[in-house]
């Protein structure tokens, strides 16, 4: 009797940390309910880089990240997938063309040559820009000032030659983020694709000049990239799905207690409360794992209650099949939980096998979807079984409650078994004796 | 004899041959919409297929009005006039009194099939200023998009999936039971499987239902439920033949065993029947196709688990030891 009362109070320890943590932890909401972009970009391999390496990767990533940084989102998520893909997540955005918009931007570099007419003087686009940049670095120039030294690719190389080549004497400027940065008269042809941006009269502090190298760098990707997959949805679709899951969770969660009471009775009741325990404790776990919750994720969570309660079904049905057989109420008890185990326990494992392989092979929905069902498997092996049986013994070992209708049986079917009395031996296994 | 408490319900031995010609009811339709889907889809799929397969594009609009067929038509013809070959175009009625809640005014989402719209195209807004000239406050809600390459891996890496389950059941199953027994419960999902993909090809014809990603994730779902079903009935026959072969035929312990586990099976498969009906009625949109694959795959997975795996696990057996009677 001592273990039982002890293993109780552990369940309630559990029980309570489980609803701290529910309250205390936040919960990661996926992309499909709180809105936000998902998008799969592909490097393209090009003439002058026929191999997407490591490398090129990285700073791909670099460039991506930059961008999206850009944006002023808070949690955006970069991160590789497979060789030449990048996962790109952007949660919270309102207008669902600006989450792309990153992509077709490039760094606000613009090359303009000086326009006279009746209107005076202005700064016309020459097409150069900085996406003919492939890399942008920190250097001096002959009289120790810091400079922005720029590396043209072979087209933007072609474009700067032709381009100095026809403003040989006049002036060109630089615009960085709209603003002009030197307007240097061009006295030569410029060949090899290389140019320097210096800060004009005042100079740059070396400061200003390395963050705009590195927004130059970001803003040159190093390989082109194409979105290849693109989930986005609003926040009004996102809000619209978590209230009729809630909704969903709540009935089919109602109902299958209501099944559980009309067709077990006290053990239904049991189960039930069991039920609500496995809920809480896969939350919590959900909440510290963290595991993102997902449209699919949250089926599997719906699912997985209709799956918990199987196990508390073999059990009692094998318990009411014993008591039918004459068995006493004791006895009938620990079968019903001994000889459901096996298959219990087999038929979670081919439940474990295909979320296994799902979460393995599958697309980042479809994991959400195979973590949540298996971790709702294995939580439901711990309520259904441990946390059951302890409860059924502690109600029903105090041997005050007998009646057949407690187990949704007719006295006639129960046979023997009302009267029968317990062996010491079956006392000592049902643990009310010490 | 086995103490069941009560008459036999359901007699797997004696009436074989009608569990036989059920099955075959069962799946005959889906099996002829599925030919007749792949001779007449351009692609000779067998089911209609969604974008995660073929790459393509999926724009959702929120609308204020409820939409009427006709004014979709009229949109259909617009579209079409303003370059978007083939717009497949869908519409997805909103409850009521969901709205409240969520203090969106949107009673209708149409939604728009395209080809894979790539960053640089201007395809999305050319459809969106065509809704707004259509509808008033159409509000993009929802795009996905999946690119040509990215369809043919999606299709790929399902079917590793797929075979991968089946195999890893059929060892685990070989392992904890008899080879020939895995073999019955995987013919049993084969059974399930067929008969949902059969019903999906039938509502693609009938309802243009397509298949996506989901769709593989709820039928390798319906692999574990059904194996796990069936597993409880094989369990049963396991117990059974320890303690009665020798009382008993192999036949009898069959029915037996299915008629002990059949208050299980049904039980179980109805309280997940309920969540997963709560699900349809009341859960997100943008699962209900999701939803409707696993309810259908476990109807028919506890059905295949009561009368189709143990029928031919006895029929099996049958046939063993008549040739061993001949032999002899």
């Amino acid at each position: 009797m001592k273990n039982k009362i002890m293993m109780f109070w552990a369940i309630v320890a559990i029980v309570i940390v489980s609803t701290v943590l529910i309250f205390v932890k936040p919960t990661k909401l996926g992309l499909d309910l709180v809105g936000g972009s998902r998008l799969v970009l592909e490097a393209q391999t090009t003439p002058s880089i026929p191999k997407i390496t490591p490398e090129v990767m990285g700073n791909l990533q670099f460039a991506i990240e930059n961008r999206v940084n850009k944006l002023g989102v808070a949690e955006t998520i970069v991160q590789q997938v497979g060789e030449k893909r990048l996962l790109i997540e952007i949660p919270n955005v309102t207008d669902l063309n600006e989450a792309k918009s990153f992509l077709g931007e490039t760094a606000d570099l613009e090359f303009k040559r000086e326009i006279q007419d009746e209107n005076g003087i202005r700064w016309e686009s020459t097409g150069l820009s900085g996406k003919d940049l492939s890399r942008a670095s920190l250097s001096t120039d002959q009289i120790g000032q810091w400079v922005v030294s720029l590396e043209f690719n072979a087209e933007g190389a072609k474009k700067f030659a032709d381009l100095t080549k026809e403003l040989v004497g006049q002036k060109m400027a630089i615009f960085f983020d709209g603003e002009l940065q030197s307007d240097p008269v061009i006295r030569e042809v410029i060949y090899g694709g290389k140019a320097q941006i210096s800060g004009g009269e005042s100079g740059f502090e070396q400061a200003e000049a390395q963050r705009m190298v590195n927004l130059l760098n970001a803003g040159a990707l190093p390989v082109p990239a194409v979105i290849v997959e693109e989930n986005t949805v609003g926040p009004t679709l996102g809000a619209d799905s978590i209230a009729k899951s809630q909704k969903a969770g709540i009935i089919g969660l109602s109902a299958v207690m209501i099944f559980m009471i009309v067709f077990y009775h006290v053990p239904g009741l049991i189960a039930d409360v069991a039920l609500i325990i496995y809920s809480l404790i896969l939350f919590a776990l959900f909440k510290t794992i963290p595991v993102t919750l997902t449209l699919a994720g949250i089926a599997g969570f719906i699912l997985s209650i209709g799956m918990a309660v199987d196990a508390n079904i073999l059990i009692f049905e094998r318990t009411k099949e014993e008591l039918r057989a004459g068995r006493n109420l004791f006895t009938a008890i620990n079968s019903g939980f001994d000889r459901a185990f096996t298959s219990i326990f087999d038929s979670n494992m081919t439940t474990i096998i295909t979320c296994t392989i799902l979460y393995l092979l599958g697309t980042s929905v479809v994991k959400g979807f195979a973590l949540t069902l298996a971790l709702g498997v294995i939580v439901s092996m711990f309520s259904a079984i441990t946390v059951t049986k302890n409860f059924m013994h502690l109600i029903f070992g105090t041997g005050e409650l007998k009646h057949p209708a407690l187990f949704g049986l007719r006295k006639d079917e129960i046979g023997q078994s009302y009267e029968a009395t317990e062996t010491k031996r079956e006392k000592a296994r049902f643990g009310i004796l010490d | 004899m086995i103490n069941t408490g009560k008459k036999h319900l359901v007699h797997i031995v004696k009436y074989r041959w009608w569990w036989m010609a059920l099955t075959c009811i069962l799946l005959i339709p889906g099996i002829i919409a599925m030919i007749y889907s792949s001779v007449t889809y351009a692609n000779h799929a067998p089911m209609k297929v969604g974008i995660d397969y073929t790459g393509g594009t999926i724009l959702q609009y929120g609308l204020e009005q409820k939409l009427t067929n006709s004014e979709v038509e009229k949109t259909r013809a617009n579209l079409e006039s303003a370059g978007i070959e083939n717009p497949y175009i869908q519409i997805l009625n909103v409850n009521n009194d969901q709205q409240k809640k969520t203090k969106s005014n949107i009673n209708s989402i149409i939604s728009i099939r395209t080809k894979f719209i790539d960053e640089n195209s201007d395809t999305t807004s050319v459809i969106t200023k065509q809704l707004q000239r259509d509808y008033t406050n159409p509000e993009l809600i929802s795009v996905s998009s999946v690119g040509p390459t990215m369809g043919k891996e999606l299709f790929k890496n399902s079917l590793i999936a797929v075979t991968l389950a089946f195999l890893g059941i059929v060892a685990y199953l070989s392992f904890r039971f008899r080879f020939d027994y895995a073999l019955a419960a995987i013919l049993g999902v084969l059974h399930d499987v067929l008969f949902v993909c059969g019903v999906f090809s039938i509502l693609g014809l009938l309802y243009n239902v397509q298949i996506d990603g989901l769709f593989i994730t709820a039928i390798l779902t319906v692999i574990g439920f059904s194996v796990h079903d069936t597993i409880v009935v094989f369990d049963r026959i396991r117990e059974n033949l320890r303690y009665y072969s020798k009382k008993m035929s192999f036949g009898e312990i069959v029915d037996a065993s299915v008629n002990q586990t059949l208050t299980r099976s049904i039980n179980t498969s109805l309280t997940t029947l309920i969540t997963l009906l709560a699900l349809y009625f009341w859960g997100g949109v943008t699962t209900k196709d999701f939803v409707l694959c696993m309810i259908l795959g476990i109807a028919i997975g506890t059905y295949s688990s009561i009368f189709f795996c143990s029928m031919l696990v006895d029929f099996w057996n049958d046939k063993q030891s008549k040739t061993k009677q001949v032999s002899a």
